[in-house]
């Protein structure tokens, strides 16, 4: 597939920069959430 | 007779006959020495450079067929490298090896792992302009991943004739980090930004919690970047196994007897690229320049992101830690805390280093995993 | 005036380096606390003596716990 260097370097920057932290900030608020759901119990209990 | 005694005689000098006519496999042979040295001698990675080292001085012994079509290290190289087999086995002892606790307890941290992996594209940039191919550009790229498998996941796929000057670069430079990174960290913050203390506020994460964190990305990760699923459901397995509790006995597999092996035959297979005409090219400087650059940008850009972050949190963040997003662990944590410490003896700053760093290590894998995934959209790779 | 010196983070002390009655300068190492497979110095927030070390070697902390008081 031909397309010019520029392009291309250009396209990854935007895209693979965007991408990661687009991605991660995802998963930091999906964990976030997930941190509130489950949260850690203050007193011991039982794991079924 | 005597023609055929002769014959048989010559059997015994010809290595050295070819020896002498390339001086390139000297040279390597050489390299080889130098790797060993730094393993042994200086302490640096040994696990890797030990068998790198000593793989390449068996492929430039010259004549011993080593890694044509049924050689020994042809063998393994076709099983484990070719396959991408080997980077991901050691990606699930990675991640039965890491506590992902403190990246819980902060999802913030998330994101200077993600800053940190910015060198990667820039990299990329700068190696097209330097006139590598799409695809080699980013295979030097990922050397700013700091990450051994994915460096080694990616190149080996798409620019296998690099594997030698990429692994090299990026482990290299993987032990560099503490080297690296204080002068970059010093040079882009102020004195009040360096002696910030950051509380520890221990905000316990529960254990459906880390349980529940290797799987959401798995799945949350692959349906983004499909492409990068291998890398990172292998490292989220293992991690998914250690939270679970309940199969150490194939945890510890993972951490060690599995892992164990593969680094060396890892080892040994990257040393085996190592030949004289393919390492000895203007390229190879080119990509261990490159790949220098890879992790000073890395550094730069997640202190700058920092930064903007303690901006945001009006002034509570430590623009130091921002070096940690890099996923060289847990090296990189330990660098902004000795850095820390040394600009204000009351500034613990380990607990969000290691935050960010294994923040790296996510980051690090999503990054290799969106470049992959963008480069299948644009149709560059299948 | 007592100083308290508070733990900055969970961790496991791994060596004291004064007793009571020492005198200690400002930001001088008085203990290292184990934490993250690192080995942390903690320093001496004022110059005085040390009046009382209410951890031992080998004890498990959590963060804030006060470890010495400097008068």
């Amino acid at each position: 597939m031909e397309m010019d260097n520029t392009t291309f370097g250009l396209t990854m920057l935007i895209c693979g920069m965007g991408g990661t932290i687009l991605t991660l900030w995802i998963m930091s608020l999906v964990m976030t959430a997930l941190g509130r759901l489950f949260p850690e119990k203050a007193e011991p209990k039982k794991e079924s | 007779m005597l023609e055929v005694i002769l014959n048989g005689l010559g059997g015994l000098v010809a290595g050295f006959q070819a020896l002498a006519m390339d001086w390139r496999s000297v040279v390597m042979l050489i390299v080889g020495g130098i790797l060993l040295y730094l393993g042994i001698k200086k302490d640096c990675e040994p696990l890797l450079l030990v068998p790198i080292g000593f793989g390449c001085i068996l492929v430039n012994v010259p004549l011993t067929d080593l890694m044509a079509k049924d050689g020994f290290l042809r063998v393994i190289y076709d099983a484990g490298v070719d396959t991408e087999l080997f980077p991901l086995l050691i990606f699930i002892g990675i991640g039965a090896m890491t506590d992902f606790g403190p990246v819980l307890a902060n999802p913030s941290t998330f994101l200077l792992g993600a800053a940190g992996q910015f060198g990667i594209f820039l990299t990329l940039l700068m190696a097209l302009f330097f006139g590598f191919t799409k695809l080699e550009a980013v295979s030097i790229g990922i050397i700013g991943a700091c990450d051994g498998p994915t460096a080694i996941y990616v190149t080996s796929k798409y620019a296998p004739h690099l594997l030698g000057a990429v692994s090299v670069a990026a482990y290299s430079y993987m032990a560099l980090v503490p080297v690296i990174q204080p002068p970059i960290m010093r040079a882009l913050t102020t004195k009040d930004e360096r002696e910030t203390i950051m509380k520890y506020s221990a905000r316990p994460v529960s254990k459906t919690t880390k349980m529940l964190f290797p799987l959401v990305i798995t799945i949350l990760g692959g349906l983004i970047a499909p492409k990068g699923l291998p890398l990172l459901g292998s490292i989220m397995l293992g991690n998914l196994m250690r939270e679970s509790g309940v199969v150490s006995r194939l945890t510890k597999a993972s951490e060690n007897e599995i892992a164990n092996v593969v680094t060396l035959f890892l080892g040994l297979c990257i040393g085996a690229t190592m030949s004289g005409a393919a390492f000895l090219r203007p390229q190879t400087l080119i990509i261990l320049a490159l790949g220098f650059m890879a992790i000073c940008l890395d550094t730069a850009c997640g202190i700058l992101f920092a930064k903007g972050m303690r901006v945001l949190s009006g002034g509570k963040i430590n623009p130091l830690i921002g070096a940690a997003g890099i996923s060289a662990f847990p090296m990189a944590a330990r660098v902004v805390q000795r850095e820390g410490i040394k600009y204000n003896k009351k500034s613990y700053l380990i607990m969000h280093a290691m935050g960010a760093n294994a923040g790296g290590q996510i980051g690090s894998v999503i990054a290799a995993a969106v470049m992959l995934s963008v480069l299948a959209g644009m149709g560059i790779i299948s | 005036m007592a100083d308290e010196v508070l733990a900055p983070m969970p961790g496991k002390i791994i060596k004291i380096l004064v007793k009571p009655g020492d005198d200690v300068l400002e930001e001088e190492e008085v203990l290292f606390l184990e934490a993250m497979k690192m080995d942390n110095p903690i320093f001496a927030p004022s110059s005085g003596k040390v009046k009382e070390i209410l951890v031992r070697e080998g004890d498990e902390v959590d963060v804030d716990r006060v470890l010495l008081i400097i008068e």
